[in-house]
């Protein structure tokens, strides 16, 4: 019984390794081929740092950084206004039409995104619209306010309505009690339907791309098109980047947390 | 009156942003999507609106069929992929600590924080006739030519449960964690076998996170145009290649949104599954 | 879960550091949103272009005519000032009255294109393109792997060349070739001849690695494939990086673009594009674009100043006749559905 446990306990640990090597060999392959001298990611022939200079100086790829914040920023603010609000509406109210509202808020979660890409570009261009930062922002806003609402509203069900009550027979406006009572209670499911959005809008590539127009490329487009035009090691400098900024962010903010959880 | 205005006054500001917002930019795009799929294509590649049943009628070929066929086994192949994958490794971790918990976590979720085409690219890296795969099978003399990996259905496949596979260890870990462990010590106690225990208990108790997994990797691989793109060169044609080419190629709207229309209703019919099995539909949207 | 979110905000705060950081103060005097084909510029003649008329340049690109034309169709009027479509498009593109008509005494260096170059048949008085590179698709094979060569299109259909090829993701290219192998026009609408080429065509089905237009020759300098139906520059980057790599004009003939710099109707910054055609014509910078993009550069002042690498190599500067038989692809009009079928039922088979 014991050994067929600790059989059982190899196997996971090896079945889980095999997990990780799979998730991370091919980040180790970027990595380790953007040192490489050789234009082509076949034979490693040298050591070098080329490509990370030439991917400083590019400035199209800051430009394509610049556009993914601003969008990520600001349809991350607009989701988490639309949707905080509609999620307190939802779970006070009972009004004609909400079984509608709660149809429409899963629609964007469960289709596959290219149909609201292509849905998005039909309206957008019969609509003469122009494709742009606006464009992008408004696509990506909509995407994210179900994930707003359904943190919010998950947050909220664990509260106790008559707070709320409570404060307003103390007297306070009902505007008061929205942000000195109700608010600071669902903070943290605001907060993190507010990352969530940020996540999304910040690596998406199918959405953006039906939705994009010439002077507002994204981080994700742009790799899109340097990774179709093949070889070139710079999309392996960049993606290196990337990786030890996340990595470096995570170790100091995760060493504070470990060492809280080992408190507890 | 004035009192009943009043009182609707928070409804109308809660709910009015969202309702409005919704219906502009999901209801009104996907019902012009539809009505797309009625109109006509002028020979330059405008819509020009009159209607007609052109287009589905169009969609009853052979080729289409295919098109759909492999972009559902794909699917299904890649989804079966990531369950197995998945759910040993979530049981795995929910054993663990606290804090092994959290790093084994955080492990799984740091490499989708880069950026997902970056490491589509390496995969490239790695599956290519002189790639890094190749060569080392080479060394190691396991082989004695390369091995044609790349460009093929299962080059996607291994795309596509890559790059969906953290949708199905989310939720099948959450529903791990939730699991009332002393409910299997006391099966076990009343001597129930390991596996009896497991077939009866354990995997009724965590299948939702199963099937919101299998939601969640299933929908999106039959629009993910980008892997087979980069994975399949050109060879494997999805029902997301074939919407994209035309909006972009072929230019040919009406079609595109005939394609579009079909592949909306098999998500919805797969949804409805989902619900009529007991799944949650917030379960979708929170772990993403 | 809670907790790790939180790590995302602090990612996304430095990422909104950085940006900002980087952020260039320098404001410029005008923009110019520029599309074209994938690999087909250096970065250095849009940098020198900004440094020089502190214009800024939005670049995006595409990987053929019908999709650039797809998503100028798309978007509101006048999203693109710059666009490069080859000669079969400038013509349809024309004619559908969705080209500005070029103020010519703007582009002073229009005198530098040879002129056999000028005045086809897509635009017969040059009033609204300005050929930029000629490009043919030619055939290419590593001789370390087929050491006897190859010299037809005919032969690539050869069984035994089973998952050996690479070619263009472009389906009026690839349907040339069966056309051109058959000995019919690459613009047959011919219900009957049409249905041979498809014949024809799906025979070469199995022989297909890969579909690529962005950059084919990636596929033959990693080995992923011994042959090649590609551009002519891609070809000579191919041998530059492999000089085991030949090029070959195929005995048939072979398709043949003209890519040339065009305005769309209604562009918002058609002056700036005018001064950019006029900037890329100068000897200087043409030789920029082709020690990059070694196409066949049709800029006859530049010939001199052209490096080496481009007049010896035989991918891009052709030998004399190479492109003698060359066809030229026409606009299908109504017929373009015909070769969107064939094209679905051949990719899916």
């Amino acid at each position: 019984m014991k050994i067929n446990k600790k059989i059982g306990n190899v196997a996971s640990i090896i079945h889980a390794s095999i997990i990780f090597i799979f998730l991370y060999l091919p980040i180790i392959v970027v990595v380790a081929f953007s040192f490489n001298k050789s234009k082509i990611n076949i034979v490693f022939t040298g050591f070098t740092f080329e490509w990370y200079g030439k991917i400083l100086k590019n400035t199209r790829l800051i430009d394509a950084l610049e556009n993914t914040v601003i969008v990520a920023i600001v349809s991350t603010l607009l989701a988490v206004i639309i949707g905080t609000l509609a999620a307190v509406g939802m779970n006070k109210y009972r009004f004609k039409g909400k079984k509608v509202v709660d149809a429409l808020l899963y629609i964007p979660v469960v289709i596959p995104e290219i149909i609201f890409g292509i849905a998005l570009l039909a309206l957008f261009s019969t609509a003469k619209l122009k494709l742009g930062l606006g464009s992008l922002i408004v696509a990506h806003t909509t995407f994210c306010i179900p994930f707003v609402v359904f943190t919010v509203r998950a947050r909220l069900v664990g509260i106790d309505p008559h707070i709320e009550e409570a404060a307003m027979d103390l007297g306070a406006k009902r505007i008061r009690t929205f942000f000195e009572v109700l608010l600071p209670s669902i903070m943290p499911g605001v907060v993190s339907g507010a990352l969530l959005s940020m996540t999304i809008s910040m690596d998406d590539v199918i959405i953006s791309f039906f939705t994009t127009g010439p002077q507002s490329t994204t981080l994700p487009i742009q790799i899109y098109s340097m990774v179709k035009s093949g070889i070139s090691p710079d999309v392996n400098a960049l993606s290196t980047i990337i990786l030890i900024v996340t990595i470096v962010v995570v170790i100091l903010s995760q060493s504070r947390m470990l060492r809280n959880i080992k408190k507890k | 009156m004035k009192g009943r205005l009043n009182k609707k006054v928070p409804l109308y500001t809660t709910i009015f942003p969202v309702t409005f917002w919704l219906i502009l930019l999901v209801a009104i795009p996907l019902i012009y999507v539809l009505v797309l799929s009625f109109l006509t294509r002028l020979p330059n590649g405008r819509v020009d609106f009159v209607f007609t049943m052109a287009n589905y009628k169009k969609l009853i070929n052979p080729d289409y069929f295919h098109i759909y066929g492999i972009s559902l086994f794909v699917s299904a192949v890649t989804t079966a992929i990531c369950i197995v994958l998945s759910y040993p490794f979530a049981w795995f971790i929910a054993q663990g600590s606290e804090r092994k918990k959290t790093l084994m976590m955080l492990l799984v979720i740091i490499p989708f924080w880069t950026n997902s085409l970056i490491r589509l690219y390496g995969w490239k890296t790695i599956l290519g006739n002189e790639g890094v795969l190749n060569k080392v099978l080479l060394t190691l003399h396991l082989i004695n030519e390369p091995i044609q990996m790349l460009y093929s259905l299962p080059a996607v496949i291994l795309g596509m449960v890559y790059t969906l596979l953290p949708f199905m260890i989310l939720p099948i870990y959450a529903s791990v964690e939730k699991l009332d462990k002393t409910l299997l010590e006391a099966a076990n106690d009343l001597g129930a076998k390991s596996i009896q225990s497991f077939l009866q208990i354990s995997l009724p108790l965590t299948s939702p996170g199963i099937f919101a997994g299998s939601i969640m990797v299933f929908i999106p691989t039959l629009g993910y145009f980008f892997v087979s793109d980069l994975l399949g060169g050109g060879n494997t044609m999805m029902v997301g290649n074939l919407i994209k080419n035309q909006f972009y190629t072929a230019q040919n709207w009406p079609l595109g949104a005939a394609l579009s229309i079909v592949l909306i209703i098999m998500t919805l019919l797969l949804v409805r599954i989902y619900t009529l099995m007991g799944g949650k539909l917030d379960d979708l949207g929170v772990a993403k | 879960m809670i907790k790790m979110k939180k790590i995302l905000m602090i990612v996304a705060l430095s990422m909104v550091l950085i940006s900002t950081g980087c952020n260039k103060s320098k404001e410029s005097a005008g923009e110019l949103n520029f599309f074209n084909w994938t690999e087909y510029l250096p970065q250095s003649v849009l940098d020198a272009f900004e440094e020089e008329y502190n214009i800024k340049v939005n670049y995006s690109m595409y990987s053929s005519n019908e999709e650039m034309l797809a998503k100028i169709n798309s978007g509101e009027k006048g999203m693109y000032d710059l666009i490069v479509p080859s000669d079969y498009m400038v013509d349809t593109m024309r004619r559908a009255g969705e080209l500005e008509k070029l103020d010519m005494s703007k582009i002073t260096n229009f005198g530098n294109i040879d002129p056999q170059f000028t005045k086809m048949y897509f635009d017969p008085n040059n009033e609204y393109s300005v050929p930029f590179m000629i490009s043919d698709a030619l055939l290419c094979y590593n001789s370390e792997k087929i050491p006897g060569g190859i010299t037809t299109f005919g032969e690539i259909f050869d069984p035994k060349y089973k998952n050996q090829i690479v070619v263009l993701d472009d389906q009026r290219m690839v349907m040339a070739v069966a056309a051109i192998t058959l000995g019919m026009s690459v613009n047959e609408t011919d219900p009957v001849k049409l249905e041979a080429i498809k014949n024809k065509l799906f025979s070469l089905k199995d022989n297909i690695k890969v579909f690529d237009s962005d950059s084919p020759k990636s596929q033959m300098i990693s080995g992923e494939t011994t042959i090649g139906y590609v551009w002519c520059a891609e070809a000579a980057l191919a041998m530059q990086e492999n000089p085991k790599i030949l090029p070959v004009y195929p005995k048939e003939g072979l398709p043949l673009l003209f890519d040339n710099f065009a305005i769309p109707a209604g562009a918002k910054n058609k002056e700036n594009a005018m001064l950019f055609i006029n900037f890329v014509l100068r000897p200087e910078i043409s030789k920029m674009v082709s020690e990059e993009y070694p196409y066949v550069n049709p800029n006859k002042a530049a010939y001199p100043v052209l490096p080496d690498s481009y007049k010896n190599n035989p991918a891009s500067n052709p030998p004399a006749g190479a492109l003698e038989n060359g066809q030229l692809l026409r606009n299908l009009e109504e017929n373009a559905q015909l070769y969107d079928d064939i094209w679905t039922e051949f990719k899916n088979r």
